[in-house]
């Protein structure tokens, strides 16, 4: 059989690329994060002579390391929620009603995901300038960050308010039960998964997000992808660079595992219910 | 629908959409009322189209446009060029086929300053490829890698980026084409390359322009990637926008600005247009 | 010669055995109908045949030509699918045309036989539009049509109305056969719907387990099922076991049953051995007879009533047009000779 044989070759052949595009530089990051300055790592040999964890503890204690985790997140779950409840109207507007227009509504929902990010971040601190907030910070940050991701918190509720099934909406109604029961009842299952998935994916995003940190939030207000951005740049040292990367990278990937396995549980064929 | 049930739906639609509407509205209308002269923060507002003229005028600006549609073109080219083969590779499953494709699109995950710092790190003057290139004895010395003037580095990561996005909605619109339709074209006497022709390309096109196009817009107003790895002779648009706001210029970035929106949509339009016409099968 | 041979065919997949050395004739211009329940390997036989699908052992050809290893994108066949799979970014001309440019039949060629079938189907006024704009039963039709316009060999069909609903299903049925015969094609069909079998084929293979149980003309089908399988799979049947007692004319046999006997003009292999006898509900005449037994249910079905009759504990199946007989009534009936089938046992 030529065929399988080819893709076994193509696989083996997939596979290693991708592992030097993703383990090897990986590796390398780590490795370079528990360099020692003891001895430095050169060239001739193949693992730092001497590694510990002194470079976290120093980033720790004697950068703004702390700060940045501190600001970010802060940001992140009030972003989060002030997100979560400035989607809720519109979703179930968007999910529950069918009326002219509503096609074109959830098309200009997805506006600030084409306007390119330092256009807003710039333009966004004029119009702070223009209003005299522009002092106001951490305030502003997560209004915007609370905005520019409600296109993403809009379509996952949307999809949560249209699953929520008429029929049971009307038999709780049926027997008698108060709009508050109604709610919980008929309307909160089947959101449940998709309130948590909005909170989780703003939350990401927040704690990713560059242009709106890095243009208004400076100087004041450090987060973990700015000061990994001035890491990068004028005072680019290695070894910390490889911390903060790792301090950026490795907490997202597991929110994402956990954000897929709600998305998934979110997902209309599954949440809505027996028959 | 009566009034009430109107005025209830727009209550509704109003902390959401409403907020959006206002946020994006008010950002492009004083990017385009700063472009010419308006919303002054020293000095006087006045309506004025000095600004314009006056940064068209300058060489950096016309190199900032042609450097930043270089690296939206190529990203979004190169990114879905590599996915597409791979998407019509995994369309049915085969054993591994979910690993792979998880592997594949691992990079999704990984925020785009952590890929420039992997980046950096591998191809610095000591790093791992000079270090290798030397060990195999191909290069004699180290070279300097960083900061490459053709921004090989930044497409490299563009597309370490980007592949696995295009990859992403690509295998959605393979997948979306039924067995039944490629067996039928079989059936009916067309050969691997005419159902790739005839079937797949015409019914992935949209997928295919839907990544394109949000590809090349990212790419376009790159900034973060061409400050870390992008060369140092060259600005990119959203870099050179920066750099004159933070110098108090603010017409001159809005200018950049408004130009690099009104680029963003033209060439959204080229490139799905040049997309159907690639992909379209051949006319009767 | 056969237009289509097929030869100890076997497939297996994974250790499954969906065809086990299976060999059939389909001759020039004939309508065979592949039949059974689903997993029998009837689509796993289409397949093969199509191409889709290479047998584990054994060859088929068409017009004397071994085809066993050639790929489906050059076999004179052509598919009819379940679920239509019609190109849904091209309109239904160029659906139909699809094929004749693979093959690159001139144009003239292609115009006009694209415009005769779709004259044949009634799509003229359809040519433009793409197929979701169209009904199931027209989607079926550009199926049918895009099939047609190849003049394939053989013409393969896998249960082409199942998606239809009951009404449509019966006048596309005729519609096919109509167009098979006035084309004098080749045609495979696979169906599990027993009526549809019945009445549109000139022979039917029934399968089973991945083998060919009865292979017949409709008629003979029904009248003398082999197996109870057979019996049992197409129109109702009275299933009945019992001893063979004698000889009593030169071509009856009397068989000692819980009903009493009953005598069968059919041949029974080894006398004085257990049988399993079948007879068709509707088979029954009513009034003066050796069998009788109570109504416990009656189904009243316009052309004809259903009695569920009960004796000694078995419970068998009568058809009448008389609707006036109630539950509770006590009916005596005879059954012909000629209507008592002889089954064989279950292969």
């Amino acid at each position: 059989m030529s065929y399988a044989r080819l893709n076994s070759l193509l696989i083996v052949m997939i596979v290693t690329v991708a592992l030097i595009w993703l383990a090897i530089p990986f590796t390398m990051a780590i490795l370079w994060s528990l360099v020692d300055p003891a001895e430095p790592w050169t060239a001739d040999k193949l693992l730092p002579p001497v590694m510990s964890f002194y470079r976290w503890v120093d980033m720790w204690e004697n950068s703004s390391l702390k700060y940045a985790l501190i600001s970010s997140y802060s940001l992140a779950p009030t972003a989060a929620i002030l997100g979560l409840c400035l989607a809720m109207p519109t979703a179930f507007a968007l999910g529950r009603f069918n009326f002219a227009g509503r096609e074109l509504a959830k098309l200009l929902c997805l506006l600030p995901l084409v306007v390119p990010p330092f256009i807003t971040a710039i333009f966004f601190s004029a119009l702070l300038f223009q209003l005299g907030l522009n002092t106001w910070r951490f305030g502003a940050i997560v209004f915007a960050h609370s905005i520019l991701f409600l296109p993403y918190a809009i379509r996952i509720l949307t999809v949560s308010f249209e699953n929520v099934r008429q029929d049971h909406i009307d038999a709780a109604r049926d027997l008698g039960a108060s709009p508050w029961a109604r709610f919980r009842v008929a309307y909160l299952p089947a959101l449940k998964p998709g309130i948590s998935a909005t909170l989780l994916i703003v939350f990401i995003q927040s704690i990713e997000e560059f242009a709106i940190a890095f243009i208004i939030g400076s100087p004041d207000i450090v987060t973990i992808p700015t000061l990994l951005y001035s890491a990068l740049g004028q005072d680019f040292v290695r070894p910390n660079a490889a911390v903060l990367s790792l301090i950026l990278v490795v907490p997202n990937v597991f929110l994402m595992l956990i954000l897929e396995r709600l998305m998934r549980s979110a997902n209309p064929a599954l949440s809505s219910g027996k028959g | 629908m009566t009034m009430r049930n109107w005025i209830q739906i727009f209550a509704l639609l109003m902390p959401g959409l409403g907020l959006i509407l206002v946020l994006i509205g008010s950002v492009v209308y004083i990017a385009i009322a700063q472009s010419f002269g308006y919303y002054a923060l020293l000095g006087e507002s006045a309506f004025s189209t000095e600004f314009w003229s006056e940064v068209f005028s300058r060489k950096i600006f016309s190199r900032a446009v042609r450097y930043s549609i270089y690296i939206g073109f190529w990203s979004a080219v190169l990114s879905v060029a590599l996915a597409y083969p791979l998407a019509i590779w995994l369309r049915k499953p085969f054993p591994g086929s979910i690993g792979l494709g998880a592997l594949l699109k691992a990079p999704l995950l990984v925020h785009g300053l952590v890929a420039a710092f992997l980046y950096i790190n591998v191809i610095s003057y000591n790093g791992l490829l000079n270090q290798t290139m030397q060990g195999i004895g191909i290069w004699a010395e180290p070279r300097r890698l960083q900061n490459d003037s053709n921004a090989f580095g930044v497409l490299l990561l563009q597309v370490w980026k980007n592949m696995p996005f295009a990859l992403l909605v690509l295998t959605g619109s393979v997948q979306g084409i039924s067995d039944d339709v490629l067996d039928a074209a079989r059936d009916l006497g067309a050969g691997p390359w005419a159902r790739f022709r005839k079937i797949i390309a015409p019914l992935t096109m949209s997928g295919m322009q839907a990544a394109m196009v949000i590809i090349f817009i990212g790419a376009l107003a790159d900034f973060t990637f061409q400050t870390t790895v992008g060369p140092t002779n060259r600005q990119s648009m959203a870099q050179l926008m920066v750099s004159f706001k933070s110098r108090g210029d603010w017409h001159s970035a809005a200018v950049v600005g408004v130009s690099l929106m009104i680029i963003a949509l033209l060439g959204s339009a080229l490139l799905a247009l040049l997309t159907r016409t690639v992909m379209r099968g051949s006319p009767r | 010669m056969a237009a289509i041979g097929i030869r100890n065919l076997s497939k297996s997949f994974d250790g499954f055995q969906a065809l086990s050395k299976f060999s059939l004739d389909v001759q020039q211009g004939e309508f065979l109908t592949l039949l059974g329940p689903s997993g029998c390997g009837k689509t796993t036989l289409l397949k093969i045949i199509s191409g889709f699908l290479e047998p584990s052992t054994g060859s088929i050809s068409i017009g004397g030509e071994d085809i066993t290893h050639v790929p489906p994108e050059s076999r004179d066949t052509a598919l009819c699918f379940q679920s239509y799979a019609l190109f849904p970014h091209l309109n239904v001309l160029q659906n139909l045309e699809f094929g004749l440019k693979q093959k690159r039949v001139s144009r003239d060629q292609r115009d006009a036989r694209v415009s005769e079938v779709a004259a044949k189907l009634g799509l003229e006024t359809q040519l433009s539009k793409l197929p979701n704009q169209l009904s199931g039963g027209q989607q079926q039709r550009v199926s049918l049509g895009r099939a047609l316009v190849m003049r394939p060999s053989v013409i393969l069909f896998d249960e082409p109305l199942s998606n239809l609903d009951a009404k449509l299903r019966d006048q596309v049925r005729v519609e096919i056969r109509r167009i098979q015969q006035d084309y004098s094609l080749t045609a495979i069909y696979v169906t599990h719907d027993q009526s549809e079998a019945l009445a549109m084929s000139d022979r039917i293979v029934v399968l089973n387990d991945g083998k060919i149980v009865q292979v017949d003309t409709p008629e003979q089908l029904y009248a003398q099922p082999k197996t109870r399988f057979v019996a049992d799979f197409i129109g109702g049947a009275n299933l009945i076991t019992g001893r063979v007692c004698s000889q009593t004319k030169e071509n009856l046999t009397s068989v000692e049953t819980l009903m009493g006997q009953i005598q069968t003009s059919h041949r029974i292999n080894k006398s004085s051995e257990n049988v399993e006898l079948c007879w068709r509900p509707e088979r029954a005449q009513i009034g003066k007879g050796p069998y009788c037994g109570t109504i416990v249910h009656r189904a009243f079905q316009g052309q004809f009533t259903d009695l569920i009759l009960e004796e000694n504990d078995m419970i068998f199946r009568i058809q009448t047009n008389n609707d006036r007989f109630r539950v509770g009534e006590v009916i005596t009936f005879s059954i012909l000779p000629d209507d008592v089938v002889v089954l064989e046992a279950d292969g």
